[in-house]
């Protein structure tokens, strides 16, 4: 009986013989049109561009939502574009390079791991902003559309980072394990000043944070083409 | 193992079956094809597929997807979203940074049929929604309308973001045509169209596409209509035609007017030849010799007739010495040589012309006393009682004197040769009684005589010109013979002399030798009462019984008609013995031919003369050097 289940899987695989040569074989693509090509893969080129300019986008809108809310509700003395001392980043605790010179000592690998870990990281608190947001009063239209798309697109950024490095540095597929971390914690603030500043603090991390990613990928980027030239 | 083989068999028949089935009621489903799959938004994406035939048997599709380096196959999440043959991603199952390999499977009850897999880079599969919200509008620039479209893209696009980039198209035209214009609008959001047909209506469409991806197709189609705006345009354009039509037209008369002087200023006529008498017409006729023959004017070269009185830069002087008169009387046997010249003033010095052939001259005075006879009744002296005698002798012969100076009206009258011998001619005896006609010579030159020469001037008759004496007449005085003492035979011959001279007829005895001789006159002067003294010449050798009897004419002048009028006075022919008084004693010369003036009861006895004047009216030719046989024209008596 094994043996004939054995002879039917053969006979299966002889018939499908012509449709499993397809399904094995990796047909490199280059392929940019739109046509229907039998293009198994993007390109790494290409994969990094998109990612940079993902990266770029959510940069442009985070820094669009912060100054959004910073109008809207943080009062005028208040207003800072550097973290304060009472409220730090929740991405401060990062192992990443913040100086210029450590970026350039840093390895492409570790570059996309840096790019990992902070979108990942922020991932979740941008969720919790988009629910405190709905909280406020007058609280702009445009500014939780902005915070909204921030978020949707992180959470594609993401993929796109792991399938960067699983292409480049040939490694295997990452869970988000980095968010399981929670780094972020939940701090319920009663005062709306508190809470507004909060954001605020929140908001205008992120959109460093955004910035950091979009210059280690081009970065990335650059090394790929020319090595000895990126700054 | 027979069982095995059995079960091989029939595998193996399922195998070929399989392979090689026809379509018989019932069939396994033809293999469908994933004809497109697209994006609207870089967000989402469908996939159409297109099934094959279904082999009469209800066929189930179904599209597995599989992702980049991913062994995990997906089912279509959503079939009916898209409606029918699609499937449908949403935005989580759709991935930018993967590609999808789709497979659709049409299944019957007879078997699947895959189809060929089909990979998706979502990136390039975007085609836009068309945009939006098309208005046209027409607004005017300064008079000029034009449309401006506007739109908005597609909602779904994520544009504002930045998400996808779109660029659009639009397009127009007029109503009723079939091309339309493009034009190519960027990513901005509005567009003008200029160049409007008024009152045209237009058609607008807009269509977009983003950077990688397909066009969108066109939107619905706007349309708009533009006012009438050609009116005013019109306006101003008949208005200038008008006016330029006008002052075309004043340009035109202006031009026309002025024709002739802007001819004359651009082209300059041509001058044409300016000779007097000079004919274009027969120059171009090409007849040469008209044309230069018509040059030739008739009075040039100047044939004037001017006055050869002109010429004369002396006046001439004729005088006859009183001594040739006397001797005229004495001589009586001079009769035979009254056909001589009567050499009665016979100068040495000066030639003698045919006037000076005295026998004529004596001949002819003879025939010329009695002409004379008007004179001799002036005269009351014996001479003029004896020239009666000799007219009425002499009758004869001056009737044919007569006649001849009747007929020499305009001639010239020239001495004949005959009368050169004046000198020789005696009448001497005659002359002392009767009034002895002078037969002066008329030796006049001709005012042609060229003034240079002297004041003498020599005449010399010619022979010949005898004969052409014809039609001329010699009308002189003769010194006359004596009439007396004219034989007839004499007088025949004398007569036939002269009229042989009057009369055209070569007058033998004129031209006998003897009894001629070419004797020259000398005009010696003129004097004070314009008469022109002519001397006969002294014929120093030979000139047997040269008497110095010349009849001189005096020139009294020459009147308006150029004509020379002669003044003849009866010479005295001066007889051997007469003593010959030089020629200057003009006032003896003039009391010797003081015309008219028979009072010669004055004159030395021993020349009795009278001395009549002559005039004569003769007209002398304006031609030239006239032979002095010609010239004289004798008064007639």
């Amino acid at each position: 009986v094994h043996l004939s289940s054995v002879k039917q899987c053969g006979v299966w695989a002889v018939l499908l013989w012509p449709y499993l040569l397809s399904v094995s074989i990796p047909l490199d693509c280059k392929e940019e049109q739109g046509s229907l090509s039998r293009c198994p893969s993007i390109s790494q080129e290409k994969l990094l561009d998109r990612v940079i300019q993902h990266a770029e986008l959510i940069y442009r809108v985070s820094e669009e939502s912060c100054s959004l809310f910073e109008e809207m509700f943080v009062p005028f003395p208040l207003r800072l574009q550097r973290n304060q001392a009472g409220y730090t980043c929740i991405t401060k605790a990062l192992p990443i390079p913040s100086s210029k010179s450590e970026i350039q000592q840093i390895s492409d690998k570790w570059l996309l791991h840096s790019v990992l870990m902070l979108v990942q990281s922020w991932i979740e608190p941008l969720a919790y902003l988009q629910t405190t947001l709905d909280r406020y009063d007058d609280a702009p239209e445009m500014l939780l559309n902005k915070t909204k798309w921030v978020s949707e697109k992180l959470i594609s950024l993401e993929q796109g980072v792991v399938v960067l490095i699983k292409k480049m540095l040939d490694e295997g597929m990452l869970t988000t394990t980095y968010s399981e971390q929670g780094l972020f914690q939940y701090e319920v603030q009663p005062e709306m000043l508190e809470s507004v500043m909060r954001d605020y603090t929140l908001l205008s991390c992120f959109k460093k944070d955004a910035h950091k990613m979009e210059t280690f990928l081009k970065l990335l980027k650059c090394r790929q083409t020319d090595k000895y030239n990126c700054a | 193992m027979m069982r095995k083989g059995v079960e091989a068999v029939l595998l193996l028949s399922l195998l070929f079956f399989t392979s090689h089935a026809k379509a018989t009621r019932f069939s396994p489903p033809g293999k469908p094809a994933l004809t497109r799959c697209r994006s609207p938004e870089k967000e989402t994406f469908t996939c159409w597929w297109e099934p094959g035939s279904d082999g009469g048997l209800p066929t189930t599709y179904a599209l597995y997807y599989r992702k980049e380096n991913s062994e995990t196959v997906y089912e279509c999440p959503d079939y009916h979203t898209a409606g029918e043959n699609s499937c449908f991603f949403n935005k989580n199952d759709t991935s930018i940074w993967v590609n999808y390999n789709i497979t659709v499977v049409a299944t019957n009850a007879l078997g699947s049929t895959f189809s060929d897999p089909v990979d998706i880079d979502v990136v390039y599969i975007v085609k836009p929604n068309p945009p939006e919200k098309v208005t046209v509008s027409v607004m005017e620039d300064k008079g000029w309308p034009f449309l401006r479209v506007s739109w908005e893209p597609p909602h779904k696009a994520d544009t504002r973001s930045g998400w996808i980039t779109l660029i659009y198209e639009l397009r127009v035209k007029l109503e009723g045509e079939d091309e339309w214009e493009m034009h190519l609008a960027g990513q901005q959001k509005m567009f003008n169209i200029f160049s409007l047909r008024s009152g045209g209506t237009y058609h607008v469409q807009v269509r977009c596409k983003p950077d990688h991806g397909f066009w969108s197709e066109w939107s619905s189609t706007s349309y708009i209509k533009v006012p009438d705006y050609f009116h005013r345009e019109k306006s101003v354009w008949i208005l200038i035609t008008v006016f330029s039509a006008f002052i075309f037209l004043i340009l035109t008369w202006l031009l026309h007017m002025n024709s002739h002087s802007l001819k004359h200023c651009i082209l300059p006529p041509v001058p044409g030849p300016k000779i007097k008498g000079f004919d274009k017409q027969l120059l171009k006729d090409g007849k040469s010799e008209d044309v230069f023959s018509a040059l030739v004017v008739s009075d040039f070269p100047p044939t004037t007739s001017s006055n050869y009185e002109d010429l004369l830069v002396e006046y001439l002087e004729v005088y006859i010495p009183e001594e040739q008169e006397l001797t005229l009387e004495e001589s009586k046997d001079l009769h035979d040589s009254c056909l001589k010249s009567e050499g009665s003033t016979s100068d040495n010095d000066s030639g003698r012309g045919s006037c000076d052939s005295h026998t004529l001259l004596m001949d002819k005075g003879e025939a010329k006393e009695g002409e004379r006879q008007t004179d001799q009744e002036e005269s009351q002296t014996e001479a003029q009682r004896q020239q009666k005698d000799w007219d009425e002798e002499e009758l004869t012969y001056t009737h044919e004197d007569m006649v001849s100076p009747d007929m020499s009206s305009g001639r010239v009258k020239t001495w004949p040769s005959v009368f050169s011998p004046l000198p020789q001619y005696t009448l001497s005896p005659l002359v002392q009684r009767s009034s002895l006609e002078m037969a002066k010579q008329h030796c006049l030159s001709d005012s042609m005589f060229p003034p240079s020469s002297t004041s003498s001037y020599l005449i010399q008759p010619g022979n010949s010109t005898k004969e052409a004496l014809g039609p001329s007449h010699w009308e002189f005085s003769l010194s006359n013979k004596q009439p007396q003492l004219l034989h007839p035979k004499t007088q025949a011959h004398s007569d036939i002399n002269i009229s042989s001279i009057g009369h055209k007829q070569t007058p033998v005895s004129l031209q006998s030798p003897a009894l001629r001789r070419t004797e020259y006159v000398e005009v010696q002067r003129v004097n004070e009462e314009d008469m022109v003294l002519l001397q006969p010449i002294v014929c120093g050798e030979g000139c047997p019984q040269m008497r110095q009897a010349e009849d001189y004419s005096k020139v009294r002048g020459v009147d308006s008609d150029n004509r020379l009028l002669l003044q003849r006075e009866v010479a005295k022919e001066e007889v051997d013995m007469c003593p010959y008084e030089d020629q200057e004693a003009d006032g003896a010369t003039e009391s010797c031919y003081t015309s008219s003036d028979i009072n010669t009861n004055q004159k030395p006895p021993a020349c009795s003369y009278t001395a009549t004047p002559v005039q004569d009216n003769r007209t002398l030719p304006a031609s030239g050097y006239v032979d002095t046989a010609t010239m004289f024209t004798l008064p007639t008596y």
